[in-house]
């Protein structure tokens, strides 16, 4: 049942997963700050639920996307019950294969004239 | 309503919606997830605009509708199926990832989902349930309305076992069950006794396979003692029903009565001031309606006018709604508790 993991197997990846890697790019976060980051990302177009962010959370440890984090970076605004989660080398490898997969995608709607006018805040973050 | 009641209720309702999820998932990420909650409530108490906290209930419920359904699902998969159930689930997944759309429904699409899944829930899952008599005070109220989870305790079948939190009813768990001598009442009683228990009482305190109970959710309130209902099944009386005498006469063996296969033993928590096994007998396993799952009013009420609504309740509701009813109960979990043995 076990895959190899490979970043190819891995992509697409939904928006929520997607969203979720960025916002742990940067820097290791707790489930807020990632939900805060990805609505930032996403100009509040993406919400994530408790749900939806901890089903996400809880494939992409699975799969070794992220990782547990033993660092609790900010000891004054924490609680024991949070827990901060960074991105594994492999976490690194699928979000640049998606990106790359995304790029290409838009790059073909362009050869498409879809973009007549450039628009400004297509999702996919900084 | 102030927002920080708000809030907490809020947040105690979200309590409660944790328990759909599997019990994996919930133990990982339970403590989390109510953090992160609790977290979205209080942004949402400093940023101003209409309807943000309906906006946002129908956020979560959203949220939580999916992913319940989605965790279960994966958590049936991650069990060995039989080869029939895994091609069911392969048929189920390719309908679900087929209607899985990236975007968020659409407000009409996500209202009937609601409402479907509120059907179905308010007519296989739960039932509405108040409790009249005073049998489990101390742990129950006259007058607390709850919800009754008809799912734990109904054997599903080996295949639904796995999909559903089924599980078998143990000792000290509280259940909802038709009362044997007349099945159109449904009773709220706790487990005291499974199959093979043996079981008496010596002043007061139950003694269960030879060993003394010291049970923290009793309630004792009359100090005299009465052979019977104190020191059972000693000196049986007359208020014993046919099935009280039956058992009394087929089932008792040394001063224990020994519960028979398929059925349960069952006692009031308000010890001296509750009709239950020992008056009237066994409950047959199969006459268990469900677990309590928690109070959703309490109204402090006569026993009457609970059981059927007259003019009368209604005009008393309508008039003292706000201070009969015991806000302090709402949504509240009755719990299982086990009882600990003695020194």
């Amino acid at each position: 049942m076990r895959k190899p993991p490979s970043p190819q197997d891995l992509v697409p990846l939904t928006p929520p997963v997607f969203h979720i890697l960025l916002a742990l790019a940067g820097e290791e976060r707790h489930g807020y700050g990632i939900m805060q980051d990805v609505a930032r990302q996403t100009n509040d177009a993406l919400l994530l639920g408790p749900g939806t962010l901890y089903g996400c959370l809880k494939r992409m440890l699975a799969a070794g996307m992220v990782e547990e984090s033993d660092v609790r970076p900010d000891p004054a605004l924490d609680d024991e019950r949070r827990r901060y989660y960074r991105m594994t080398p492999l976490g690194r490898r699928v979000v640049r294969a998606e990106a790359q997969r995304l790029a290409d995608a838009v790059a073909a709607a362009k050869a498409c004239r879809l973009f007549d006018r450039p628009k400004a805040g297509v999702t996919g973050g900084d | 309503m102030p927002q920080s009641a708000l809030m907490r209720w809020f947040c105690r309702v979200y309590l409660v919606m944790l328990y759909a999820y599997p019990r994996d998932f919930r133990a990982q990420f339970g403590g989390e997830m109510q953090q992160l909650f609790r977290d979205r409530c209080r942004q949402l108490t400093r940023t101003p605009g209409h309807w943000r906290w309906l906006r946002f209930a129908l956020h979560s419920a959203a949220d939580w509708i999916s992913t319940t359904l989605q965790e279960r699902i994966a958590a049936v998969r991650a069990t060995t199926l039989p080869e029939c159930g895994r091609k069911a689930l392969q048929v189920a997944r390719t309908v679900w990832s087929v209607g899985r759309r990236t975007q968020p429904r659409g407000f009409v699409a996500e209202w009937a989902m609601t409402l479907i899944v509120f059907l179905f829930a308010t007519t296989t899952l739960v039932q509405a349930y108040v409790v009249p008599t005073g049998s489990m005070e101390g742990t129950l109220l006259v007058g607390d309305h709850m919800l009754v989870d008809r799912v734990t305790y109904s054997d599903p079948g080996s295949w639904g076992a796995r999909l559903l939190p089924y599980r078998e009813v143990a000792r000290g768990d509280i259940v909802a069950f038709h009362y044997p001598e007349d099945v159109r009442q449904t009773y709220v009683k706790r487990v005291i006794g499974i199959p093979g228990d043996r079981i008496h009482l010596e002043n007061k305190q139950v003694v269960r396979n030879g060993l003394r109970l010291r049970e923290p959710y009793t309630q004792h309130i009359d100090p005299l003692i009465d052979a019977y209902r104190d020191d059972f099944p000693q000196a049986p009386q007359f208020n014993t029903t046919p099935r009280g005498r039956d058992m009394l006469a087929h089932h008792v063996r040394d001063g224990e009565a020994i519960v028979p296969p398929g059925m349960l033993f069952v006692m009031g928590d308000n010890r001296e001031n509750s009709a239950d096994s020992r008056y009237w007998g066994f409950v047959p396993r199969a006459y268990v309606v469900g677990k309590p799952l928690l109070v959703y009013w309490s109204y402090d009420a006569p026993t009457a006018d609970l059981e059927t609504w007259t003019l009368g309740h209604v005009a008393d509701v309508m008039e003292h709604f706000f201070t009969k009813t015991r806000w302090r109960r709402m949504l509240l979990v009755p719990r299982s508790r086990q009882a600990e043995v003695a020194p």
